[in-house]
């Protein structure tokens, strides 16, 4: 009779504890699950939003990979250089301010702006009304759907537009748009207010005549790789850098503090699984060792005895383990909805993300602590006195 | 008479305890012929159940030497005393130590499976040793569902599963009532009749009365030998 069956029948034997220990697995294995999902969830969520936005390129002023207050001078001719390039298909200038828009009756709703060159390549979707256009009368804005829903105009609606766009300098004077439509930005958080204009529209907004630029958006055309060394080449006073160094240095900087709290909490989780583990097959052999015994005088040998007991630990952490993964899944969504209330994260990002080898892992790490949890009951088992036991057994 | 199944020269088993050493045997030594029914009496704590278990490879003799088939066991590995206890030895005990969660065929069938035995065939013998102990009605029930006297048959019945050369018996009929006591030492004197050779530990003297030869165990050492039914 094999293993499996001997081991599955002395778990039926006790159901009310098997089921308890299976509960036990599936809550410990559903927190490591969710805790292997946010070890790399951040990362893998904030690569898929940077390759979202169609451009797999940025250059900035600085070695800063994101917009971090220094600009970039004559910046259209910087695009022009870029653009020149034969490994770079597309470059936008990219520039930001803050700002507030004026509505009718004096109320203000503060919002962040972007001026962004109308291409045919563009980070945001519409979602209603028409994209930014050059020939429009006063000058083209597209706002997201919060900031619709703040100000409560309409598409083809004029509106003041105040910016502010340096620290420490004086509110610009207002300007008007007129509204032609709503859009989804990726990077928005979900109560985030924001506009884009065109990068002309936008200096203008500002009242300086300064040819700026907070980042060149560059889609390459044979691979971010050839792009960044050409960009390099040509302009050695850029800083580019691909969408996958951007991941790998916030894997290293920005995101260290999930991926900490994520490794410690795993560790507590897989202790906690061993302990529980180890405890729940060590009660199940003391309470067989007359039995244990028995099967040994029968021709069992050490070895098989042994094997037995682990195999109930697998069985017992193969069904927990299985069942940890729905628990966690939805833990998970859960636990995402919690996280993602912070402000500043964007709404499309993700501190969970699902990908096939955090099963692998999983799975990977329940089988070594099952063989470390077993350890000790199957030394129990190995070492057991035939004879003596049987003795105890009944004299007890 | 045949060559030893058995060959016990100069036993002796020491227990270190706290409060000293106890001699559990001192200088045992016993051949028990193949088809022998041998039974071994003594007051508790005379050493009968700890001479059986060195008999029957579960535990080591402290000095002396024991043989089996005319081979030393005592220097085995785990190995192969488990294999020899699986394929040769046939153990029934006082609480039967039946798997609860098994039926009664499953149990016969445990130690034949354990040596390999195809699926079919351990059907058959399982069977078989159902209906030699008279329990084939009995065959889908757990021990749970069982009386004393039919769990101790289906525990005969596990132990002769690999048709084993020497059954080694400790107080079989210590758990059961008079009755049960009587059928149970009846069906082992069928199985030594059937060529199997049998050695009982035991408090009752009825069922030692059985064997064609008693060793009188006292203070770990064989005080005498009785022969004749």
């Amino acid at each position: 009779m094999r293993a499996f069956v001997f081991a599955a029948r002395s778990l039926v034997r006790q159901p009310g504890r098997t089921a308890l220990g299976i509960i036990g697995i599936a809550a410990v294995g559903a927190l490591l699950f969710d805790m292997l999902l946010l070890s790399r969830g951040l990362v893998v969520s904030f690569r898929d939003l940077l390759d979202s936005v169609g451009f797999d390129v940025r250059v900035t002023a600085t070695d800063s990979p994101l917009p971090a207050g220094v600009r970039m001078k004559d910046a259209t001719l910087a695009a022009a250089a870029v653009a020149e390039l034969p490994e770079v298909a597309q470059v936008i200038p990219m520039r930001t301010a803050s700002g507030e828009i004026v509505l009718p009756g004096g109320r203000t709703v503060a919002a962040g702006f972007t001026g962004m060159d109308p291409s045919t390549r563009r980070p945001w979707t519409i979602v209603s009304g028409q994209d930014l256009s050059p020939l429009t009368t006063p000058p083209a804005i597209v706002i997201n759907e919060p900031l619709s829903d703040a100000i409560g105009l309409p598409i083809g609606s004029e509106l003041t537009l105040r910016a502010g766009c340096d620290p420490g300098r004086a509110v610009s004077t207002p300007r008007t748009f007129r509204l032609v439509g709503v859009a989804q930005f990726p990077f928005d958080d979900e109560a985030q207010n924001t506009a884009v204009v065109s990068r002309d529209a936008l200096r203008e907004a500002c009242g300086d005549d300064r040819d700026e630029a907070d980042m060149l958006m560059v889609a390459s055309s044979g691979g971010s790789a050839a792009a960044v060394a050409a960009i390099k080449a040509k302009r050695p006073d850029l800083f580019p850098i691909t969408n996958e160094q951007i991941v790998a240095r916030m894997q290293t900087e920005g995101f260290t503090y999930f991926r900490q709290i994520s490794a410690v909490l795993s560790t507590i989780t897989l202790i906690f699984g061993f302990l529980l583990i180890t405890v729940l097959l060590t009660v199940s052999v003391n309470q067989r060792l007359a039995e244990i015994a028995a099967l040994r005088a029968l021709g069992f040998s050490r070895m098989r005895a042994a094997a037995d007991v682990f195999v109930q630990g697998a069985l017992l952490v193969g069904i927990g383990g299985v069942l940890a993964v729905p628990l966690g899944m939805a833990l998970s969504i859960w636990l995402d909805r919690i996280l993602k209330a912070m402000p500043g994260i964007p709404a499309a990002m993700h501190f969970f993300v699902f990908e096939p080898r955090t099963l692998v892992t999983h799975a990977a790490l329940l089988l070594a602590t099952t063989l470390l949890a077993s350890a000790y009951p199957m030394w129990l088992v190995a070492r057991l006195p035939i004879a003596s036991t049987l003795r105890n057994e009944v004299v007890g | 008479m045949s060559a030893p199944i058995v060959d016990a020269r100069a036993l002796g088993k020491v227990f270190p305890m706290g409060g000293g050493p106890v001699h559990a045997l001192r200088d045992i030594t016993v051949q028990v012929p193949a088809g022998e029914y041998l039974a071994i009496r003594g007051p508790s704590g005379c050493g009968k159940s700890t001479l059986l278990h060195i008999l029957g490879c579960v535990d080591t003799p402290t000095s002396g030497a024991l043989l089996f088939d005319g081979r030393e066991v005592g220097a085995l590995p785990d190995v192969a005393r488990s294999n020899l206890r699986l394929r040769s030895i046939g153990f029934v005990f006082q609480r039967f130590f039946l798997l609860p969660m098994l039926t009664a065929a499953e149990n016969v069938e445990v130690p034949q499976a354990e040596a390999g035995v195809p699926k079919a065939e351990r059907r058959r013998r399982t069977s078989e040793l159902l209906d030699y102990v008279g329990l084939s009605h009995r065959a889908d029930h757990r021990p749970s569902q069982l009386s004393g006297g039919e769990a101790q048959r289906v525990a005969i019945a596990r132990a002769l599963a690999n048709k084993p050369r020497l059954l080694l018996a400790d107080e079989p009929t210590g758990e059961l009532d008079r009755s049960n006591g009587e059928h149970i030492a009846e069906l082992l004197d069928r199985v030594q009749a059937d060529g199997t050779t049998v050695v009982v530990v035991t408090h009752d003297p009825s069922l030692a009365e059985r064997a064609a030869r008693r060793l009188i165990m006292r203070d770990g050492q064989i005080e005498r030998e009785e022969r004749g039914r």
